[in-house]
């Protein structure tokens, strides 16, 4: 596991709506140590979307740096998994093939990353939808397949992305406690946006509170776990 | 004889079922068509020379399939499309991905295809004949319009379609350029493809037998247009039949279903 490092970071853009250009980030920073789970919450526009998307790669910052271990982040990049809030399943592969998709890009062999990919579905209580379709599951497992679709390909850091907001509420609860289960085995570095306080609360060592675009507080959690 | 039958049997049972009745639907209106011709043929007194009997259009079926022509005039029509079409189709997807990913080609360039893509077919064949003399060259680039300006148009349609998640998905699972296409890119657009490889069939379809009646020697077209000459409208409607069942074979048989499963189980998400 390794650290995630926000520093000084800025995010404007030019917002055709306002016809000027409108400060989304504002100075963030932020120290995330290997194998710790920090959660950011803050209400909905609030930017914290865009900071998981800046350090996913996805958009670039406007300032400031983003530093994964020791290194800086240009792009997306395997060493940051990600766990999408409408888990960005390929709807065209099976579960299995959607879970082994980064190892097959890493170059092993079917026969290996079927086994590996197996492993991860059975964490996940999905062993048995492995030749499945996405869009023959439910919203939970979906998101069950796409939570071990990052693991499997062992990133450094894990960056989730309001990962439980669109299944229903018995299910959130359900997948909140197993990522807890998989996150005390496995103790990734856990960067995990949410609008919802209990969630973060819940699950995080530490809460960090953003609105319009810059760090409120941050608040460690010493609830000692498991919690609920 | 259901009720004795195994549960997986009871499964596809009501849906071949479904599918012999609709065949059957189908069917049935272009055999009352079949039945109705010789009567009213005969009830009218009509001269063959201007629309033949049952008996002579089968005696030149017989005629054309035993000295080989019919055979030849379809495997030469036949080969001008699997030639145009597979020709369109190897050069518009890849132009289609490659300005799919990128947004400004993408909207100029969107127009032009959607322009191309309406004139495709039978406008281009003085041009073609101008360029390629008649034969082959011309017939084939007549076809290679209608397919391709489709295709790279739906290629275009289909990449930019995909929800940008899956391709961040992607990127972040490690995948290079390449796999980006062939994994996500691709994939993808599949269903839009098949779309366009159907529909720039149908347009070249027709535009096939145009330019065959101008600009060859063989061939469905040609055969139609050279019967007319001798007024034998038996064998005219021999191959206005021909060309209709060939169509609806090929349609129905390989175009309809690729479509349908591509759609099914690629769309379904993307498309909801």
């Amino acid at each position: 596991m390794k650290s995630l490092t926000l520093r000084n970071l800025h995010k404007t853009y030019f917002d055709p709506a306002v016809g000027t250009r409108v400060t989304a980030i504002q100075d963030v920073s932020l120290e995330i140590g290997p194998g710790e789970f920090v959660a950011v919450v803050g209400p909905a526009g609030c930017g914290k979307s865009t900071i998981l998307n800046m350090v996913a790669g996805f958009l670039p910052a406007t300032r400031g740096d983003i530093i994964v271990g020791d290194r800086p982040v240009k792009g997306p990049g395997r060493d940051r998994g990600v766990v999408f809030q409408n888990f960005a399943l390929l709807p065209w592969k099976t579960v299995i093939d959607n879970v082994g998709f980064g190892l097959k890009m890493r170059g092993i062999a079917k026969p290996e990353r079927d086994r590996i990919a197996m492993e991860f579905l059975e964490l996940a209580g999905l062993s048995h939808a492995a030749e499945r379709y996405p869009n023959e599951l439910s919203g939970g497992m979906q998101q069950r397949a796409g939570v071990v679709r990052a693991l499997a390909n062992e990133p450094d850091v894990l960056l989730m992305d309001e990962p439980f907001a669109s299944v229903d509420a018995q299910t959130r609860m359900t997948l909140q406690e197993e990522l807890m289960r998989i996150w005390g085995e496995r103790r990734h570095t856990v960067l995990f946006i949410t609008h919802d306080v209990g969630e973060a609360v819940f699950l995080a060592d530490r809460v960090v509170v953003l609105s319009k675009g810059h760090v409120l507080r941050e608040i460690p959690i010493t609830i000692p776990r498991p919690r609920g | 004889m259901s009720h004795s039958a195994a549960p997986i049997e009871m499964g596809q049972g009501p849906g071949a079922a479904r599918h012999l009745r609709q065949a059957a639907t189908f069917v049935a209106p272009l055999v009352v068509l079949f039945l109705c011709w010789p009567l009213l043929v005969s009830a009218f007194g009509v001269d063959a020379r201007v629309f033949p009997g049952v008996k002579a259009v089968f005696a030149a079926a017989v005629e054309s399939v035993s000295d080989g022509s019919l055979l030849a005039h379809v495997a030469a029509s036949l080969g001008r499309v699997a030639a145009g079409t597979l020709l369109a189709v190897v050069v518009a997807v890849p132009l289609g991905v490659a300005m799919g990913v990128n947004a400004g080609v993408s909207a100029f360039l969107t127009p032009l295809f959607r322009f191309f893509s309406v004139l495709a077919g039978i406008a281009w064949i003085p041009i073609a004949t101008l360029w390629f003399g008649y034969g082959f060259g011309a017939i084939t680039f007549v076809i290679f319009n209608a397919v391709f300006f489709i295709v790279a148009y739906n290629t275009l349609l289909g990449v930019t379609a995909i929800p940008m998640r899956l391709r961040h998905a992607a990127a972040s699972l490690g995948a290079s350029r390449l796999a980006m296409v062939t994994e996500v890119l691709l994939p993808g657009a599949l269903p839009n493809i098949v779309t366009g490889i159907r529909t720039g069939l149908g347009f070249a379809w027709r535009g096939l037998i145009a330019a065959e009646m101008i600009a060859t020697n063989v061939g469905l077209g040609y055969m139609l247009f050279v019967a007319r000459d001798f007024y034998r409208t038996e064998v005219i409607v021999l191959g206005m039949i021909v060309i209709g069942i060939l169509w609806l074979l090929i349609d129905r048989l390989i175009l309809a279903p690729l479509e349908r499963a591509t759609i099914e189980r690629w769309g379904v998400v993307q498309r909801a």
